[in-house]
C-alpha cells in the first residue's frame, strides 16, 4: 500500500491548490456553511483525484460531485484545468457502472435460483446449525449492506471488490482526517497567538 | 452412493493433470465394448482412455502384475489393475497374449506422450476444476463399465468375475491409499498454482467436489484474506473473531471517520473568516509549541525553507524539482538537509519513494 506520509503530503498538496483556485475566484465572503462545504468538496476532490480514477470510490465521489449543477461548478473550479479529462474518465466509467448494474441484478437472481435450489437439495447438518448459520449469514448481510451505503459507489460492486474499496477508503480517511486536524490546530493556535 | 465410487476411486487414475477426464470416461465405456468386441483394433482407444504419459503407460504394459502393498502414486496402481483387467479380456479372446495390441500402443502411447507433453501446461490449466467434477463422473462411470463388459461376455464370466473381486480388492486399498495421498497431491496442486495462471484446489476430505462449491470455496477463501488486513487497519479489530462482529468495527470506524471529518472541515471553516491557508504564515510562528506528532513531519519541511523565500511556490517548484532528483540518494543520510529535501520531495511528485523516506526520517527525529 502507499506510505500514509506520502499520502498525506499529496493529499495536502491538492487541496491547497483546490482551495486557492476557488477561493481566488470568488470575491463575495461566504458564511459558515458555505466554506465548509468548499473545505469539504475540496478535500474529497483532492483525495479523489490523487487516485486518479484507479479506484471504485474515488470514481464515484466525482461523479456525485459533478451530479448536481450547483455543485458541478465549484468541483470544475476546484478541480481546475484538468477537471475535464477527469470528468470525462468518471463519466465513462460510471456507463460501465450502470451497465455492471444490469449485470448484477442479473447475477443476484441467478444467485438467488440457485441458493433456493441447493437449500432444496437437503442440507446434511441437523437443524439447529442450520438455522444458526442461516443467521449469520443474514447478520452478515445486513452489515454488507450497511457498508455499501456508506463507502462512496460501493452499491454496485460485489463482495470481494467492495472490501478492497472499504480498505483503500479507510486509509484516505484517515489520511484525510489527520492533516484537516493539523491544520485546524495550526490555525487556532495561530489566531490565538496574533489576539 | 458413496461407497461404490469409493471403491472405484482409485481404479481410474485421478490425477490433476489428467486432460478431459469427462470426455474420455464417456469413451471409455464404449472402448472396453469395442475393446472387446474387437481386440486387434484397441490400440489408440486404450491410450486414449488413459491418457497417461508414455513412460508410464510403457512401464505398466511392460511390467507384470505388480503386487498390491506397492505404495506407488495412485495411477500406476490403478493402471496396472486396468492393465490386468484388459489383459484379462484380451488374452480370454485372443488366445494370444497381447503382444500385438502391446506394441501398437506403445506406439500409439509414444505418439500421445509427444502430444499430451507438449500440452501438459495449458491442459492442466483447463482442468482445473474440470478433475475434481470429473471425480464423481468417473467414479460412476466405472461403476457402469464394470458392469457391462461382465454382462455383455459370457463366455469370460469366470476369468472376469475373479478378477473383478480382484479388482474391487485392490481399488479399496488403492482408495484408502488415494484419501492419505490427497494431501500431498494437494501439496503438488498447490505448488502447480504458482505456475499455473489457474488455482488448482484439490478437495479436502468430507468435502464437496463440484465445481461450484470449489470455485465458492476459492472465492471465500479471497474473501477471509481481504478481511484479515482489514482487520489489521482498522484498531481494535484483530481481536474479534467473526466475520459479522468485525464489518460491525469497520462500519463503526468508517462512519467516525467521516465524521470526524465532517467536524473538522466545520472547524476549519470556523477558524477562518476567509478560505485561505497560507501554509508560510501559518507555521511561521508555531513550530516549535505544536505537540501534534504529525505536524512536525508535515509543516517544518514546508516552513524553513518558506520563510527565507517570499516568492511563490512554483518558483521554487521548479528549482528544487532539479534538486529533488539529484538528492534521494545523499538526502537520506544527512540529517542537516533534511528540512530543505523533504520540500523538494514535497512539491515533486516522481520521487515518492524519497519523500517517504524523508518524511520518516524528519519523525523519528522530532
Amino acid at each position: 500500500m502507499r506510505s500514509p506520509s506520502s499520502l498525506k503530503q499529496e493529499f495536502l498538496k491538492r487541496w491547497m491548490r483546490g482551495l486557492q483556485r476557488c477561493t481566488s475566484s470568488s470575491k463575495k465572503d461566504m458564511n459558515i456553511l458555505e466554506r465548509k462545504k468548499v473545505i469539504k468538496l475540496s478535500a474529497d476532490l483532492a483525495m479523489a483525484s490523487a487516485r486518479n480514477g484507479k479506484t471504485s470510490w474515488s470514481r464515484a465521489l466525482i461523479a456525485n460531485a459533478s451530479r448536481d449543477n450547483d455543485n458541478r461548478i465549484l468541483a470544475e473550479r476546484i478541480l481546475g484545468p484538468e477537471s475535464d479529462i477527469l470528468i470525462k474518465r468518471v463519466s465513462t466509467s460510471v456507463g460501465t457502472v450502470s451497465c455492471n448494474r444490469k449485470i448484477r441484478s442479473k447475477k443476484i437472481l441467478k444467485r438467488s435460483c440457485n441458493s433456493v435450489r441447493r437449500v432444496r437439495k437437503g442440507t446434511h447438518l441437523p437443524h439447529q446449525k442450520v438455522l444458526a448459520k442461516s443467521i449469520a449469514k443474514r447478520l452478515v448481510q445486513k452489515r454488507t449492506q450497511i457498508l455499501k451505503r456508506l463507502v462512496p459507489g460501493g452499491e454496485f460492486m460485489d463482495e470481494l471488490s467492495l472490501i478492497e474499496e472499504t480498505l483503500d477508503y479507510i486509509t484516505y480517511l484517515q489520511a484525510q482526517v489527520d492533516v484537516m486536524r493539523c491544520i485546524a490546530s495550526a490555525t487556532e493556535l495561530k489566531n490565538r497567538n496574533n489576539d | 452412493m458413496e461407497p461404490n465410487p469409493g471403491t472405484l476411486a482409485g481404479s481410474i487414475s485421478i490425477r490433476p493433470d489428467q486432460e478431459e477426464t469427462g470426455f474420455e470416461s464417456l469413451q471409455f465405456r464404449e472402448e472396453i465394448q469395442r475393446l472387446i468386441a474387437v481386440p486387434p483394433e484397441n490400440a489408440s482407444s486404450f491410450t486414449a482412455l488413459l491418457e497417461l504419459p508414455a513412460t508410464q503407460a510403457m512401464e505398466l504394459l511392460h511390467s507384470p502384475p505388480s503386487e498390491d502393498g506397492d505404495p506407488a502414486p495412485l495411477s500406476s496402481d490403478s493402471l496396472h489393475g486396468i492393465s490386468d483387467d484388459h489383459k484379462s479380456y484380451i488374452s480370454s479372446f485372443n488366445g494370444n497374449p497381447t503382444f500385438p495390441s502391446n506394441k501398437a500402443l506403445i506406439e500409439r502411447a509414444a505418439k500421445f506422450s509427444v502430444f499430451a507433453s507438449g500440452e501438459n501446461s495449458p491442459e492442466t490449466s483447463s482442468v482445473p476444476s474440470n478433475s475434481s467434477a470429473n471425480l464423481e463422473k468417473v467414479k460412476s462411470e466405472p461403476a457402469e463399465t464394470d458392469s457391462n463388459p461382465n454382462s455383455s461376455q459370457p463366455l469370460v464370466s469366470d476369468p472376469t468375475v475373479e478378477s473383478k473381486t480382484q479388482r474391487s480388492a485392490k481399488r479399496k486399498e488403492r482408495e484408502k491409499k488415494g484419501k492419505g495421498c490427497t494431501k500431498k497431491s494437494k501439496n503438488e496442486t498447490s505448488q502447480d498454482a504458482q505456475k499455473l495462471p489457474y488455482v488448482h484446489v484439490r478437495a479436502r476430505r468430507g468435502q464437496a467436489t463440484d465445481s461450484h462449491s470449489l470455485a465458492e470455496r476459492a472465492r471465500r477463501e479471497k474473501i477471509n484474506a481481504r478481511m484479515k488486513l482489514l482487520q489489521e487497519l482498522v484498531p481494535g479489530c484483530s481481536k474479534i473473531s467473526g466475520t459479522a462482529l468485525v464489518l460491525d468495527e469497520i462500519i463503526n470506524h468508517v462512519q467516525s471517520l467521516q465524521r470526524q471529518v465532517e467536524f473538522l472541515s466545520m472547524r476549519l471553516a470556523a477558524v477562518n473568516p476567509r478560505v485561505d491557508y497560507n501554509l508560510e504564515g501559518l507555521f511561521a510562528t508555531e513550530s516549535g509549541s505544536l505537540v501534534d506528532s504529525n505536524f512536525p513531519s508535515m509543516v517544518a519541511p514546508l516552513v524553513c525553507p518558506e520563510i527565507p523565500f517570499s516568492g511563490s511556490r512554483q518558483h521554487y517548484q521548479q528549482q528544487w524539482h532539479f534538486d529533488a532528483l539529484q538528492q534521494p540518494l545523499w538526502g537520506r543520510e544527512e540529517d542537516s538537509q533534511t528540512f530543505i529535501t523533504p520540500e523538494n520531495s514535497l512539491l515533486s511528485y516522481d520521487s515518492a519513494n524519497s519523500a517517504s523516506l524523508h518524511s520518516n526520517q524528519l519523525k523519528m527525529e522530532l
